[in-house]
Protein backbone atom coordinates (compact mmCIF):
# COMPACT_ATOMS: atom_id res chain seq x y z
CA UNK A 1 0.00 0.00 0.00
CA UNK A 2 1.43 3.10 -0.75
CA UNK A 3 0.43 6.86 -1.61
CA UNK A 4 0.99 8.97 -4.19
CA UNK A 5 0.34 12.69 -5.97
CA UNK A 6 -2.70 11.20 -7.81
CA UNK A 7 -4.57 9.75 -4.76
CA UNK A 8 -3.54 12.94 -2.67
CA UNK A 9 -4.88 14.80 -5.67
CA UNK A 10 -8.28 12.44 -5.50
CA UNK A 11 -8.91 12.99 -1.85
CA UNK A 12 -8.20 16.93 -2.48
CA UNK A 13 -10.82 16.73 -5.36
CA UNK A 14 -13.21 14.94 -3.06
CA UNK A 15 -12.79 17.26 -0.26
CA UNK A 16 -13.35 20.20 -2.69
CA UNK A 17 -15.90 18.89 -3.80
CA UNK A 18 -17.98 18.19 -0.66
CA UNK A 19 -17.44 21.43 0.00
CA UNK A 20 -18.89 22.63 -2.29
CA UNK A 21 -21.65 20.45 -1.92
CA UNK A 22 -22.63 21.56 1.56
CA UNK A 23 -22.46 25.15 0.75
CA UNK A 24 -25.01 24.68 -2.29
CA UNK A 25 -27.22 22.28 -0.29
CA UNK A 26 -27.65 23.72 3.00
CA UNK A 27 -30.64 25.41 3.45
CA UNK A 28 -29.41 27.66 6.68
CA UNK A 29 -26.42 29.90 5.87
CA UNK A 30 -24.72 29.29 8.93
CA UNK A 31 -24.71 25.60 8.19
CA UNK A 32 -23.80 26.32 4.22
CA UNK A 33 -20.86 28.51 5.40
CA UNK A 34 -19.16 25.56 7.22
CA UNK A 35 -18.61 24.31 3.28
CA UNK A 36 -15.90 27.25 3.34
CA UNK A 37 -13.25 25.40 5.61
CA UNK A 38 -14.15 22.18 3.60
CA UNK A 39 -13.56 23.77 0.44
CA UNK A 40 -10.17 25.56 1.61
CA UNK A 41 -8.95 22.27 3.33
CA UNK A 42 -9.49 20.48 -0.10
CA UNK A 43 -7.22 23.11 -1.27
CA UNK A 44 -4.86 22.82 0.88
CA UNK A 45 -4.20 18.73 0.56
CA UNK A 46 -3.62 19.50 -3.27
CA UNK A 47 -1.12 22.02 -2.17
CA UNK A 48 0.36 20.03 0.40
CA UNK A 49 0.57 16.93 -1.93
CA UNK A 50 2.27 18.74 -4.19
CA UNK A 51 5.01 20.27 -2.20
CA UNK A 52 5.13 16.44 -0.80
CA UNK A 53 6.06 14.69 -3.92
CA UNK A 54 7.32 17.59 -6.47
CA UNK A 55 9.48 19.15 -3.66
CA UNK A 56 12.65 19.21 -6.13
CA UNK A 57 10.25 21.86 -8.55
CA UNK A 58 9.94 24.66 -6.32
CA UNK A 59 10.34 25.72 -2.83
CA UNK A 60 9.71 22.50 -0.73
CA UNK A 61 7.73 24.20 1.83
CA UNK A 62 5.45 26.48 -0.03
CA UNK A 63 2.77 24.19 -0.16
CA UNK A 64 3.25 23.61 3.00
CA UNK A 65 2.66 27.66 3.80
CA UNK A 66 -0.06 27.96 1.88
CA UNK A 67 -2.03 25.48 3.61
CA UNK A 68 -1.25 27.26 6.79
CA UNK A 69 -2.74 30.30 5.61
CA UNK A 70 -6.07 28.90 3.85
CA UNK A 71 -6.88 27.12 7.13
CA UNK A 72 -6.52 30.77 9.02
CA UNK A 73 -8.34 32.22 6.32
CA UNK A 74 -11.17 29.56 6.67
CA UNK A 75 -11.49 30.40 10.36
CA UNK A 76 -11.59 33.77 9.64
CA UNK A 77 -14.52 33.35 7.37
CA UNK A 78 -16.38 31.18 9.70
CA UNK A 79 -15.97 33.78 12.80
CA UNK A 80 -17.23 36.56 10.46
CA UNK A 81 -20.33 34.51 8.81
CA UNK A 82 -21.15 33.64 12.43
CA UNK A 83 -21.08 36.95 13.32
CA UNK A 84 -22.92 39.22 10.74
CA UNK A 85 -25.66 35.78 11.40
CA UNK A 86 -25.93 37.29 14.85
CA UNK A 87 -27.47 36.37 17.89
CA UNK A 88 -31.22 34.65 18.60
CA UNK A 89 -32.74 37.07 19.86
CA UNK A 90 -34.99 36.26 22.67
CA UNK A 91 -38.57 37.65 23.08
CA UNK B 1 6.35 6.47 1.91
CA UNK B 2 5.87 3.33 4.35
CA UNK B 3 2.69 1.28 4.48
CA UNK B 4 2.09 3.09 8.30
CA UNK B 5 2.29 6.47 6.34
CA UNK B 6 -0.31 5.10 3.97
CA UNK B 7 -2.05 3.37 6.29
CA UNK B 8 -2.70 6.83 8.46
CA UNK B 9 -3.36 8.78 5.01
CA UNK B 10 -6.21 6.22 3.66
CA UNK B 11 -7.55 6.33 7.57
CA UNK B 12 -7.60 9.79 8.05
CA UNK B 13 -8.97 10.43 4.09
CA UNK B 14 -11.88 8.36 5.51
CA UNK B 15 -12.05 10.37 8.37
CA UNK B 16 -12.15 13.70 6.84
CA UNK B 17 -14.95 12.24 4.14
CA UNK B 18 -17.22 10.65 6.54
CA UNK B 19 -17.18 13.66 8.97
CA UNK B 20 -17.86 15.99 6.07
CA UNK B 21 -20.62 13.78 4.66
CA UNK B 22 -22.02 14.01 8.24
CA UNK B 23 -21.04 17.73 8.35
CA UNK B 24 -23.74 18.00 5.11
CA UNK B 25 -26.55 15.99 6.13
CA UNK B 26 -26.47 16.24 10.09
CA UNK B 27 -28.93 18.98 11.72
CA UNK B 28 -28.30 21.01 15.03
CA UNK B 29 -25.73 22.90 16.05
CA UNK B 30 -23.72 20.26 18.33
CA UNK B 31 -23.91 17.61 15.54
CA UNK B 32 -22.57 20.02 13.11
CA UNK B 33 -19.86 21.56 15.49
CA UNK B 34 -18.55 17.64 16.05
CA UNK B 35 -18.64 16.59 12.58
CA UNK B 36 -16.52 19.41 11.54
CA UNK B 37 -14.12 18.74 14.49
CA UNK B 38 -13.81 15.33 12.84
CA UNK B 39 -13.21 16.26 9.78
CA UNK B 40 -10.58 18.77 10.90
CA UNK B 41 -8.98 15.67 12.81
CA UNK B 42 -9.07 14.00 9.73
CA UNK B 43 -7.59 16.72 7.47
CA UNK B 44 -4.67 17.09 10.36
CA UNK B 45 -4.21 13.67 9.98
CA UNK B 46 -3.59 13.52 6.32
CA UNK B 47 -1.26 16.73 6.41
CA UNK B 48 1.00 14.51 9.43
CA UNK B 49 0.93 11.62 6.67
CA UNK B 50 2.36 13.96 4.57
CA UNK B 51 5.21 14.78 5.89
CA UNK B 52 3.52 18.26 7.34
CA UNK B 53 3.30 18.10 10.88
CA UNK B 54 3.52 21.90 11.89
CA UNK B 55 0.04 23.16 9.01
CA UNK B 56 -1.35 19.38 10.89
CA UNK B 57 -1.60 21.66 14.28
CA UNK B 58 -2.58 25.01 12.76
CA UNK B 59 -5.26 23.26 10.99
CA UNK B 60 -6.49 21.14 13.86
CA UNK B 61 -6.46 24.48 16.04
CA UNK B 62 -8.56 26.18 12.83
CA UNK B 63 -10.82 23.48 12.82
CA UNK B 64 -11.63 22.77 16.72
CA UNK B 65 -12.19 27.25 16.61
CA UNK B 66 -14.85 26.61 13.28
CA UNK B 67 -16.67 23.65 15.06
CA UNK B 68 -16.36 25.74 18.32
CA UNK B 69 -18.19 28.68 16.33
CA UNK B 70 -20.77 26.38 14.59
CA UNK B 71 -21.45 24.99 17.81
CA UNK B 72 -22.73 27.67 19.31
CA UNK B 73 -26.22 27.50 20.52
CA UNK B 74 -27.40 31.16 20.36
CA UNK B 75 -26.42 32.46 16.93
CA UNK B 76 -29.74 33.19 14.84
CA UNK B 77 -31.20 31.13 11.95
CA UNK B 78 -30.82 32.86 8.49
CA UNK B 79 -32.36 30.68 6.16
CA UNK B 80 -31.37 31.72 1.89
CA UNK B 81 -33.88 32.67 -0.27
CA UNK B 82 -32.58 30.17 -3.11
CA UNK B 83 -35.19 27.71 -4.15
CA UNK B 84 -35.27 24.12 -3.90
CA UNK B 85 -34.93 24.17 -7.25
CA UNK B 86 -31.00 26.49 -7.61
CA UNK B 87 -30.40 23.96 -4.65
CA UNK B 88 -30.11 20.66 -6.44
CA UNK B 89 -28.45 22.66 -9.64
CA UNK B 90 -25.79 23.69 -7.21
CA UNK B 91 -25.53 19.87 -6.06
CA UNK B 92 -24.98 18.94 -9.51
CA UNK B 93 -22.64 21.19 -10.19
CA UNK B 94 -20.65 19.88 -6.80
CA UNK B 95 -20.69 16.12 -8.65
CA UNK B 96 -19.19 17.63 -11.80
CA UNK B 97 -16.57 19.26 -10.04
CA UNK B 98 -15.74 16.11 -8.36
CA UNK B 99 -15.41 14.31 -11.97
CA UNK B 100 -13.53 17.50 -13.80
CA UNK B 101 -11.06 17.10 -10.55
CA UNK B 102 -10.92 13.67 -10.44
CA UNK B 103 -10.35 13.33 -14.54
CA UNK B 104 -7.34 16.27 -13.95
CA UNK B 105 -6.07 13.74 -10.84
CA UNK B 106 -5.79 10.64 -13.00
CA UNK B 107 -5.22 12.24 -15.98
CA UNK B 108 -2.16 14.73 -15.32
CA UNK B 109 1.22 14.13 -15.94
CA UNK B 110 3.39 14.53 -12.67
CA UNK B 111 7.00 15.05 -12.40
CA UNK B 112 8.42 13.12 -9.82
CA UNK B 113 11.07 14.04 -7.39
CA UNK B 114 12.69 12.92 -4.09
CA UNK B 115 11.32 14.68 -0.62
CA UNK B 116 14.25 15.80 1.66
CA UNK B 117 12.38 17.30 4.73
CA UNK B 118 11.55 15.76 7.81
CA UNK B 119 8.20 15.42 9.40
CA UNK B 120 8.53 18.75 12.08
CA UNK B 121 9.96 20.84 9.86
CA UNK B 122 8.35 24.35 11.84
CA UNK B 123 10.89 26.54 11.67
CA UNK B 124 11.57 26.45 8.06
CA UNK B 125 7.80 27.16 7.58
CA UNK B 126 8.11 29.54 10.15
CA UNK B 127 10.94 31.00 8.33
CA UNK B 128 8.93 31.20 4.90
CA UNK B 129 5.94 33.06 6.66
CA UNK B 130 7.77 35.73 8.58
CA UNK B 131 10.92 36.45 6.42
CA UNK B 132 10.23 35.04 2.69
CA UNK B 133 6.80 35.59 2.19
CA UNK B 134 5.85 38.06 5.12
CA UNK B 135 3.86 39.99 3.17
CA UNK B 136 1.12 37.14 2.17
CA UNK B 137 1.36 36.39 6.15
CA UNK B 138 0.44 39.98 6.74
CA UNK B 139 -2.43 39.99 4.13
CA UNK B 140 -4.11 36.97 5.57
CA UNK B 141 -3.30 39.11 9.35
CA UNK B 142 -5.42 41.82 7.85
CA UNK B 143 -8.15 39.53 6.47
CA UNK B 144 -8.38 37.61 9.74
CA UNK B 145 -8.24 41.05 11.80
CA UNK B 146 -10.73 42.19 8.83
CA UNK B 147 -13.33 38.95 9.95
CA UNK B 148 -12.95 39.68 13.98
CA UNK B 149 -13.73 43.60 14.12
CA UNK B 150 -16.54 42.41 11.21
CA UNK B 151 -17.48 39.89 13.55
CA UNK B 152 -17.48 41.49 16.75
CA UNK B 153 -19.94 44.62 15.50
CA UNK B 154 -22.00 42.41 13.95
CA UNK B 155 -22.23 39.99 17.15
CA UNK B 156 -22.93 43.47 19.45
CA UNK B 157 -25.31 44.96 17.44
CA UNK B 158 -28.06 42.38 17.40
CA UNK B 159 -29.52 42.46 21.22
CA UNK B 160 -31.99 40.58 22.79
CA UNK B 161 -36.00 42.14 22.38
CA UNK B 162 -36.37 42.89 25.90
CA UNK B 163 -32.90 44.29 27.07
CA UNK B 164 -33.05 46.68 24.71
CA UNK B 165 -36.58 47.45 25.62
CA UNK B 166 -35.39 48.06 28.92
CA UNK B 167 -32.98 50.21 28.36
CA UNK B 168 -35.55 53.26 27.41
Amino acid sequence: MTVTLVSVLFVAAGLTALGAFIAAWKRELTAALTGVPVMFAGAGVAFVGVARFGAASGAPLLGQEVAVLLAIAALAAVGLGVGLAGRESSR
Amino acid sequence: MDSLHAIGFYVSAALAGVGGIFLAFLHGHWHRGLALGAFGLGVAGIYASLSAAFAAIVVLVCSVGCALLVARPDYRTVEQAAAGLWRQIGAVGAALLLVALAYAAFRGRFAHATFYDGPFNTMTVARLLFAHDALATEAVAGVVLAALVGAAIAWRRERPRDEREGRR
